[in-house]
């Protein structure tokens, strides 16, 4: 401890070159917790775009789905989706089934036809689980969307949610009669007459031109489909053990391929390996701006104090308790640094989460978002972690030039 | 208690051959000896050989019967912890410890109790008559106190040997004499051995054995 106490008052006896260093670990802490916070809160926002946009906790889907695309409507979809939806709202860690089915086809106005990709969904439980609204609200805003509501609940009913581009493109507005064309099961082809219920918005510009949303009911009338189903997205009642639970549902359906969503949302992916290469450049950049401070701090320090080093070793301190010593100021120096960051990253994550400040859309999107710095613990924990390992590191090398000191040339030291 | 056998190191200084050549001599136990003699003439040298912190180039050093001087620098450490003490002309005292923390450090290098290491240095303060200023840190005492301070802080871990570079070469005549009556003093009490290097009258006037040293050699013991 004598060690310890040396090396804290020395770090106080320089206090001006001790605050400049610190100042650097501080901005350091500071730089990547708040990198860290935004970080957390794009992969939370991808995260709840990628489940909530229909993905779900887990899909339950044939197997080899991922693999090639359909010749007809349904053929590669879960025969008796809808008995197997049943079945699985009955398990203990399932909040609630949502079937779809996916389907395509074309889109006309009467003069005029487009291609579309459509999606079925349950018209009651959608909107409980489901981003539904707020594409709906976006959708309102554009031209034709006036009155855009969310698809009705009544069985017999026949209407549509169109992209606000695949509107555009057939010049239909909420209340307009279009036909919904595609091939049944048997690959008969098939129409159905839909009303316009609104307009959705879902942020990128090429799901807009072509994405359609109807009724399970709708689609069953289109398809011919009966019991199938595309898919099953399952919303979990404890979102965190969505790995444990894939794993056990995989095991309880066999004939089925249950998948995660984090491995069926590429786009989370990559910005999260994206994010990662950026941030991990940003950081490796500031360790290195920290190790260089810490050691030329720490340099000084033992240059300053070559007869007090020789004094000590005439003492009978041995070279390595003064490399523990410079691994002690260094160590203050982390901890001190750490503890004031962590303080400056609250205080400012406050003050950036209160100005409620308005992000542009990022790159695809249509629309932008509010900044909201996430408190990450384990983060602050890391980058105290790393910095911590980085000044030991700085250390080494002003300790190293102290314990090899000739005890005798360093009492002669003025 | 310290006996140099034909000790020789030698070193360049300003382009000319410097150091001690074949130097023996026996330092006895609770003495103050000096070692005496101009500039240049080795006494730092048998010093700092006599401290272990240079090796000769030939010949041996003992303490208390056993070689020293060719042991492993581990073991040369525990024993200028545990043996020796040092004094230095500038003192040499940390500045950011107080005066008893600077006496209480070799103690805790020891690795002895915090307790037991404050109870021995202010009991070392005190006899060095420096109680008062226990608290006070190097900068806030004079050059006479800071060498009281350095004194106990060398006599502290009751070592057998203290090892003295121009102890008073840094005080005036004043305070210069009374310090060496109080090494005398402590010498006598504690049975330690002092071996002071000087060219101070003063200082050669109060050893019981001095030791001279010309260009190297020793050439009078007295």
């Amino acid at each position: 401890m004598i060690l310890a106490r040396l090396a804290l008052r020395n770090l106080l006896r320089q206090q001006r070159r001790t605050a400049l260093t610190l100042m650097v670990v501080v901005a350091g802490f500071l730089a990547l917790s708040l990198a860290g916070g935004f970080m957390a809160q794009t992969f939370q926002g991808l995260s709840d775009a990628a489940i909530r946009g229909g993905l779900g906790h887990l899909q339950v889907m044939p197997p080899g789905a991922l693999e090639g695309d359909e010749a007809q409507s349904l053929e590669k979809a879960l025969p008796e989706g809808e008995a197997l939806a049943q079945r699985l709202r009955q398990d203990p860690a399932v909040a609630e089934v949502l079937p779809r089915t996916q389907f395509m086809g074309l889109l006309s106005n009467g003069p005029r036809s487009v291609a579309f990709l459509g999606t079925a969904v349950d018209p009651v439980l959608e909107p409980k689980y489901m981003a539904c609204a707020e594409a709906l609200q976006n959708g309102a805003l554009t031209k034709g969307g006036v009155g855009s509501h969310w698809l009705s609940g009544d069985p017999a009913a026949r209407e549509v949610i169109l992209g606000t581009g695949l509107a555009r493109a057939l010049d239909a507005s909420v209340g307009s009669s279009l036909t919904l064309m595609s091939t049944t099961r048997e690959g008969a082809l098939n129409a159905v007459d839909v009303e316009v219920a609104g307009l959705q918005d879902l942020g990128l510009r090429e799901l807009n031109d072509r994405f359609l949303t109807v009724s399970l009911g709708t689609a069953d009338q289109l398809l011919d489909s009966a019991q199938a189903r595309s898919r099953l997205s399952v919303m979990l009642k404890r979102p965190q053990d969505t790995a444990m639970e894939q794993a056990r549902l995989q095991g309880l359906l066999p004939g089925t391929s249950v998948k995660p969503w984090f491995e069926l949302a590429s786009f989370y992916r990559q910005v999260k390996l994206l994010y990662f290469a950026i941030f991990g450049f940003m950081g490796l950049v500031l360790f290195l701006v920290v190790l260089l401070a810490t050691a030329n701090t720490l340099l000084m320090s033992v240059m300053e104090r070559v007869r007090e080093f020789g004094v000590l070793r005439a003492m009978g301190l041995q070279p390595r308790q003064l490399l523990v010593l410079l691994q002690w100021e260094g160590a203050f120096l982390g901890f001190l640094g750490s503890a004031l960051g962590l303080l400056a990253t609250l205080l400012l994550r406050a003050g950036l989460n209160a100005l409620h400040v308005q992000m542009p859309a990022p790159p695809g999107s249509s629309h932008g978002y509010e900044l909201f710095i996430h408190f990450v613990p384990w983060v602050y924990l890391l980058v105290a972690l790393g910095l911590q390992l980085t000044i030991q590191v700085s250390a080494l090398f002003p300790g190293l030039k102290a314990a090899r000191l000739r005890i005798v040339e360093a009492l002669r030291h003025v | 208690m310290l006996e140099f056998r034909a000790i020789t190191r030698a070193y360049e200084l300003g382009g000319e051959r410097a150091g001690v050549f074949g130097v023996s001599l026996t330092v006895p136990k609770g003495c103050l000896a000096v070692l005496a003699g101009p500039s240049g003439s080795g006494k730092t040298t048998l010093l700092q050989l006599a401290g272990l912190l240079d090796t000769p180039d030939e010949g041996e050093v003992r303490l208390a019967g056993e070689l020293v001087s060719s042991l492993p620098e581990k073991a040369r450490c525990d024993l200028r912890l545990r043996r020796l003490g040092f004094v230095f002309q500038a003192f040499n005292l940390v500045p950011v410890l107080s005066a008893l923390e600077n006496v209480m450090l070799p103690l805790q290098l020891q690795g002895r109790p915090e307790a037991e290491a404050r109870e021995r240095a202010e009991a070392a303060l005190a006899r060095v008559g420096l109680a008062d200023r226990r608290h006070h840190h190097p900068g806030q005492l004079s050059g006479g106190q800071q060498q009281r301070t350095a004194i106990a802080r060398a006599l502290a871990p009751e070592p057998l040997l203290v090892l003295a570079d121009e102890p008073t070469a840094s005080l005036d005549h004043a305070h210069g004499g009374p310090l060496l009556d109080l090494m005398a003093e402590l010498a006598q009490e504690r049975g330690a051995t002092f071996l002071v290097a000087s060219h101070d009258p003063s200082v050669i006037a109060r050893a019981h054995t001095v030791f001279r040293l010309l260009d190297g050699k020793l050439v009078e013991v007295g």
